[in-house]
């Protein structure tokens, strides 16, 4: 029985699940417990991780397997890494993904790669969680849309969730793969409440899902850029156009057959992003479609994505820092020839 | 103490490291060897003095100069061979080479091109031995450069922080590369920086195997002990450069002169031996030339094994499905 | 003495020219003035001619050269048996490098003035543009080649007339719904529903798109045959002076056997007149939208500037023009609305090149007038529906009470396009009219 739950209640109930399920399993990260488990004090689940995530893990599988970090990232996501490979499960959590700067080398040198340096000898299965994206006013070192660059890495796998129901599922079998995944959790949708179904499931890393139908114009999004696309959707329903908005899920691997399914249905391709615009996901899947569906292509590829610029404070900035439906929309109508 | 038994084997290991450096060396001078080698030549009594204790469960992480750690560890010769080679039969598969020579398997999680990288590794390594109660222990192996790395510090705080049954053995050989130690750092013995973990520490003549085997004893035990992590300082020298074709000129002939004549480990490990009568010099002979023809037929079997082939690129990237 | 062709030099800042095509083959006789190859320069093609009559000798570069002006590219001697060696009239015609950029080129290469859109660079390019090649999306061109179409000859809707896929299968779907109407000329007649036929006549410059919102409504009841006349949309465009009035009432009778419902807008509801009145017993009834007789002086100036702008600028902008003079002051306010209409009639007006314009607007200036006093003859039931605010065709009502036992609609408050600005009341009082006959 699905009941509704918020983004950051499905990854909690997925973490719990999945300590449960597997003894290896363990959390670590930065106030994942939040100074938890001194019973003695009658501190029993201080925090539960700075966006309550990990609430009520300490209680349920006690500070052997729940671990409080040092604010020390590239020291535990190393010990993570290292724990990986030799017989653990680690879900560290990296607060924000913009942390990526003081710890990258355990990902991108060492979880990465060492499968493939020791001759695929090795297993890492590391999970790490980390929050993206922009909307909330945190500024250009919290509000980063880091995923393109972790997905391109070869090794590392990519996730980024758009609803509650699919950060659950997609969680566990990110945290049951035994390869390096970096699970992406949109800030300005942690609060997003959704049917989750009860129980454990599993989405498989990889898939992409058309969550609107559509025959003229394909919206590639991708987290909170999902949510643009659907809301464009429903503006250009309005103006008789239908538009498929297809949910990437997984950005590596990447779903490359349900994009040009949907591009050769339509013919348009629109890939809305709030990551900036060079090397990035917009720019994979533009290149997907020119390479691989040049003959369904019936208008240019448009990219809509935040600017080539640091995420701004001022809430009137980032509003106009990140894409918007109407953006979308525009996109389309200059796709369509539909000048306004 | 140890047997006599356990010298000859120990004096088998020095040797091997040693031998295997050695033809390594000439054998990138004949330039059939790709790729660049760091050679652990003169620093051989730290990796056989610490690995005497380790068990194969237990963990060990390494460095660029990895190949010393992986002998001691147990890595099958032939297959590192094979792989320093780039051979389909290497250890890695030829996907790897002297830079990330690994077998995990055996415990060895990998020589590393990072600087520093190697001791999250450990402390990783270490977590696992605590939550899973293996009864095991990690060892992190590191030079003096890597101690002014970030890694280092998180790590040292991280393991003291959790009392992880870690080890952190620092060979400290005087050069970062080119770069005097005294350069890089005001501390003389750079275990001191143990006190700002409140992590218990100790300095070992990293030239004498017994003095390193006695104090990297008293280490793993009390990581066994559940007593927490060591910062083991052992002081050292490579008697070669940083690198294969390194041309040295950061050091004086007189200082390298001094360390080979006078400290050299083998001949130390030769000297006290044969005073505690353990070992004997027609022992050590047969060792020798048992050792050269180990290292010979690896080298033989690598030069006979076939590359990889080119669609291999495209493997072992992620777990198959 | 051999004649030369050089590379020209066209211009101040031409410094030099691409050989695209030579137009003969050595040996060939070529008259002077005729053209003997396509340079292009700047982005533009220009034709130069020979220069004197007798034989191309040697060729001293080949197509897709590009080399600088005054550069010696062929030579052309008098009669085959003047003796010519390629090296020696070379070097005879060298020009001393310092003089190269300052001077003209010795020989003399003539261009053709009306082949030189030098004059405007800028307005040379989409042309060129078209002739290069056309452009097209990759799934229209996919779409051409399974269809087994010349893309060439899609008319592109898509921005700066791109061919969209839509496009291909639009133009293909109406060359498939062609109807013969004699003369060898096919008309394109897209029909729905079923039942007594009704003929739907656009206006000028106008397909059957403008009854987009009767359509649904009369093929509940009846076969509703759409008919876009000459030169519009996929119909038939013969090379004609101009299109008549009475041509087009005879291609509407061809279209089916059977008596009719006729109803016709503005240009189309003057010939439904003359069909009504030249073959009165195909038409069973007549519903004139906005007709006129005479076209008064603001028609006249109205059409006129249609047909110039139609060949001057792109069917959007022609869309703007033409907005104030088809729709109402109170449709056009809402800018919804009015964005939208824009849109459907700049792809409407796309439909219809200007030499259909043209053409047709010679034969409206001839019809008016021809028939103004014969409206008492018109023996059918008739409906005319006027529009209180029609720039174009005032007279509406006045022909209403020419006919006899005619009905009139006024639309207060509409403008000209009355079937897109009030399609409820038309299609009500359409749909009354044709109740109270069947």
């Amino acid at each position: 029985m699905p009941r509704e739950l918020s983004f950051t209640g499905a990854i909690n109930e997925a973490l719990h699940i999945a300590m449960r399920s597997d003894a290896d399993v363990i959390v670590l990260g930065e106030d994942v417990a939040g100074g938890g488990g001194r019973k003695d004090q009658g501190i029993e689940d201080a925090w539960g991780g700075p966006f309550g995530a990990t609430r009520g893990l300490i209680g349920a599988f006690g500070p052997e397997r729940v671990r409080d970090t040092p604010i020390s990232e590239m020291g535990f996501l190393g010990a993570a890494v290292g724990a990986a490979a030799t017989g653990l499960r680690p879900v560290a959590e990296l607060m924000f993904i913009d942390f990526l700067g003081v710890a990258l080398d355990p990902l991108l040198n060492q979880a990465a790669k060492m499968r493939y340096m020791f001759g695929g000898k090795v297993r890492v299965p590391l999970t790490v969680r980390t929050n993206v994206g922009a909307g909330n006013c945190t500024a250009s070192q919290h509000s980063q849309a880091l995923y393109g660059f972790t997905a391109a890495i070869p090794g590392l796998k990519t996730v980024i969730p758009s609803t509650p129901a699919d950060a659950k599922g997609l969680l566990l079998a990110s945290i049951r793969d035994d390869a390096p995944v970096v699970f992406c959790e949109t800030k300005s949708l942690m609060n997003l409440k959704g049917d989750v179904p009860e129980g454990d499931y599993e989405i498989p890393l990889g898939l992409a899902a058309v969550v609107r139908e559509g025959g003229d114009v394909t919206l590639v999004g991708l987290g909170r850029t999902v949510h643009t696309s659907l809301e464009a959707a429903a503006k250009l329903a309005a103006e008789g156009i239908e538009a498929e908005v297809v949910d990437l899920r997984s950005l590596y691997p990447l779903d490359e057959a349900t994009v040009l399914e949907s591009l050769r249905r339509t013919g348009r391709v629109v890939v809305v992003d709030e990551a900036t615009p060079h090397c990035g996901i917009a720019s994979e899947i533009a290149s997907l479609c020119v390479d691989r569906g040049f003959d369904f292509l019936d208008a240019p590829v448009k990219k809509v994505t935040a600017p080539h610029t640091p995420v701004p404070f001022s809430p009137v900035l980032e509003e106009a820092y990140l894409p918007t439906a109407d953006g979308v929309v525009e996109a389309v109508l200059e796709q369509l020839g539909w000048n306004r | 103490m140890i047997s006599r038994e356990e010298a000859l084997d120990v004096y088998q290991q020095l040797r091997t490291i040693r031998s295997f450096e050695e033809k390594l060396e000439a054998l990138v001078m004949a330039g059939r060897l790709p790729g660049f080698l760091h050679l652990y030549v003169g620093q051989e009594a730290v990796a056989v003095g610490v690995c005497a204790h380790l068990r194969e469960r237990d963990a060990v992480s390494s460095t660029h100069r990895g190949h010393g750690h992986c002998i001691a560890k147990g890595v099958d010769l032939t297959g590192m061979m094979a792989e320093l080679f780039g051979r389909r039969t290497g250890i890695c598969k030829g996907k790897g080479g002297s830079m990330h020579i690994a077998d995990v398997d055996r415990g060895m999680l990998g020589a590393n091109g990072i600087v520093g990288a190697g001791l999250p590794l450990a402390v990783g390594a270490a977590l696992t031995a605590s939550v899973k109660k293996t009864g095991g222990v990690a060892v992190a192996f590191f030079g003096d450069g890597a101690t002014n790395q970030g890694q280092f510090h998180e790590s040292l705080n991280l393991a003291a922080a959790w009392k992880l049954p870690a080890i952190f053995v620092l060979e400290n050989n005087g050069y970062g590369e080119a770069t005097p130690t005294e350069f890089a750092t005001p501390l003389t013995d750079l275990a001191e920086r143990a006190v700002a973990y409140r992590m218990h520490s100790l300095v070992a003549d990293g030239m004498d195997f017994f003095d390193v085997f006695e104090k990297a004893g008293e280490a793993i035990g009390r990581a066994r002990d559940g007593k927490g992590p060591t910062l083991l300082e052992c002081k050292t020298y490579r008697f070669l450069g940083h690198f294969v074709g390194d041309p040295l000129g950061y050091r004086t002939e007189a200082e390298l002169a001094d360390w080979k004549t006078n400290r050299d480990p083998l001949e130390v490990f030769v000297a006290k031996a044969t005073e505690m009568g353990l070992v004997s010099a027609p022992a050590l002979a047969r060792i020798d030339a048992e050792v050269d023809a180990k290292i010979d037929a690896a080298i033989a079997a690598a030069a006979e094994a076939p590359f990889p082939s080119p669609e291999d690129v495209l493997t072992d990237v992620y777990p198959a499905e | 003495m051999p004649s030369a062709i050089a590379m020209p030099k066209l211009g101040i800042t031409m410094e030099e020219g691409t050989i695209v095509e030579w137009t003969t083959a050595v040996g060939s006789r070529i008259e002077k003035g005729e053209v003997a190859l396509v340079i292009e320069s700047e982005k533009a093609e220009v034709e130069v001619e020979a220069p004197a009559t007798g034989f191309v000798r040697h060729y001293y570069a080949e197509p897709g050269d590009t080399v600088p002006c005054g550069t010696l590219l062929a030579a052309i001697t008098a009669s085959l048996e003047e003796a010519f060696d390629p090296a020696d009239f070379a070097a005879a015609q060298a020009i001393p490098a310092e003089h190269a950029s300052a001077e003209p080129p010795r020989t003399a290469a003539t261009v053709n003035p009306k082949a030189a859109p030098l004059v405007r660079p800028d307005l040379a390019a989409p042309e060129l543009r078209r002739r290069r090649g056309t452009v097209a999306t990759p799934a229209a061109r996919v779409r051409a080649r399974a269809l087994e179409i010349e893309i060439a000859r899609v008319p592109g809707t898509g921005p700066h007339g791109r061919i969209t896929r839509r496009d291909v299968e639009d133009w293909f779907a109406r060359r498939s719904r062609l109807v013969p109407v004699g003369d060898g000329i096919a008309l394109d007649v897209p029909r729905q529903g079923a039942g007594d036929p009704v003929l739907l006549l656009p206006g000028l410059g106008t397909d059957v798109s403008v009854f987009a919102a009767q359509v649904p409504a009369l093929a509940d009841r009846f076969l509703v045959l759409g008919v876009n006349p000459r030169g519009i949309a996929g119909s038939d465009a013969p090379d004609l002076e101009r299109y008549s009035v009475a041509a087009a009432a005879a291609d509407a009778a061809r279209i089916t056997e059977r008596p009719a419902h006729v109803i016709g807008a503005s240009l189309g509801a003057a010939v439904a007149i003359e069909l009504a009145l030249s073959t009165p017993e195909r038409v069973r009834s007549l519903t004139l939208v906005t007709p006129f007789v005479v076209a008064d002086a603001r028609l006249d100036v109205v059409t006129d500037a249609w047909a110039l702008l139609a060949g001057a600028v792109s069917s959007d902008i022609l869309a703007r023009a033409l907005l104030p003079w088809l729709f109402s002051p109170g449709f056009l306010a809402d800018p919804r609305r009015r964005d939208r209409t824009l849109r459907g009639l700049g792809q409407t007006l796309a439909r219809a090149p200007a030499a259909t314009l043209r053409r047709s607007v010679a034969g409206l200036h001839d019809w008016s007038g021809s028939r103004a006093l014969e409206l008492g003859a018109i023996a059918v039931p008739t409906l005319v529906v006027a529009a209180g605010a029609d720039l174009l065709t005032p007279d509406a009502p006045a022909i209403a009470a020419a006919i006899p036992g005619a009905t009139c609609l006024v639309v207060p408050d509409s403008g000209h396009a009355v079937t897109i600005e009030s399609p409820e009341a038309v299609n009500r009082a359409i749909l009354a009219h044709l109740a109270a006959i069947e």
